[in-house]
């Protein structure tokens, strides 16, 4: 066979693998590790938020109403995560 | 007291005591942890890739094995520009991977299980994707901080959760990691302990919950590794196709 038929033959081919792949639905291949994801995901932001509350507080001498503040919007922020990849799982 | 779940997780020096300026820097059982799973890592892809046969042998087929599955992984999630990063999510999948299975031999020291290793781990990876996205994007890579169609009024609230939430990515990767192993860990130790203090009698039971808790860790210390490579890959997607 010469070499330029199986080059060709070839990408065809890969093409075609390629193309199979993309069409497959794509699951991920264990949902488990999707769902270990989410747990983790409420409670870092809340922590990240109060950490900076805390900071900003210490800085600022304003000691109890930026902490609460952004312990709030920590919550927000970690809801907000926590939708996000439940709508990475699902696509 | 061998019978504290928690002594499994003490750090001791191993040799003498090095110190560079104020900090310890001696040699722990951490660090011997650390290079046992490095060699073998070393080890076995150096075996692995040194005869290409068209029959692959064990270890060979081991290597190409990780080697499609990470290649497929980075792929599917970061798409085809992702692929200059393969070496370092390839390395950093490795290594965790291997640390946790270390962790599961009866009296090894888990490395991932301590909260400053993972950090680390983290933090470098959420310090080298934001580089990164710098990089690619120069200040464009802040519009990740601004969501498009969000209204003027709400926009400031709006960045500083996105900002909390950019800043949560390595806490959440790094508690995750150290939360599942040091969990696992513990809770194999205590029913360890239960077999003992119920003994012959009553230690069928938890002897038997033991091996299927063995198993279990087995698939969680592999599913974290997956899953701190796989949020890598996100991160890394986020970074190089700017799209929110």
């Amino acid at each position: 066979m010469p070499k330029d038929l199986f080059k060709t033959r070839l990408e065809i081919a890969k093409s075609k693998i390629s193309n199979r792949n993309l069409h497959k639905d794509k699951k991920p291949p264990s949902s488990i590790g999707t769902a270990f994801k989410l747990s983790t995901e409420l409670v870092s932001a809340v922590l990240v938020g109060t950490i900076i509350g805390f900071i900003l507080d210490n800085t600022f001498g304003t000691k109890p109403w930026l902490i609460l503040t952004f312990f709030f919007v920590g919550v927000v922020a970690g809801i907000i995560n926590v939708f996000r990849s439940a709508k990475n799982m699902q696509k | 007291m061998a019978t504290n779940p928690m002594h499994q997780f003490e750090v001791y020096r191993i040799g003498p005591e090095i110190k560079l300026g104020t900090i310890d820097i001696s040699f722990t059982n951490a660090s011997l942890f650390m290079v046992i799973s490095s060699l073998a890592i070393i080890l076995i892809f150096n075996l692995g890739s040194k005869k290409n046969s068209l029959l692959p042998s064990k270890v060979q087929l081991l290597t190409e094995l990780s080697y499609t599955f990470v290649s497929k992984m980075i792929s599917d999630t970061a798409g085809s520009k992702a692929k200059p990063y393969f070496a370092f999510i390839f390395s950093l999948f490795m290594f965790v991977l291997f640390c946790n299975m270390f962790g599961m031999i009866p009296y090894a020291f888990t490395v991932t299980s301590h909260i400053i290793v993972t950090f680390i781990l983290a933090s470098f990876i959420f310090v080298a994707v934001t580089i990164i996205g710098f990089m690619k994007h120069g200040l464009g890579y802040l519009k990740l901080f601004v969501p498009s169609g969000v209204p003027a009024v709400l926009l400031p609230l709006i960045v500083v959760i996105e900002i909390i939430s950019y800043l949560s990515r390595p806490v959440s990767l790094s508690v995750r990691l150290f939360a599942n192993m040091m969990a696992g860990h513990t809770m194999m130790k205590v029913f360890g302990g239960f077999v003992i203090s119920l003994g012959i009698v009553g230690g069928w039971l938890p002897l038997s919950f033991s091996v299927a808790l063995t198993g279990l860790e087995i698939l969680v210390a592999f599913l974290q590794a997956y899953v701190f490579a796989i949020l890598t890959c996100i991160y890394l997607n986020d970074a190089l196709n700017l799209h929110h």
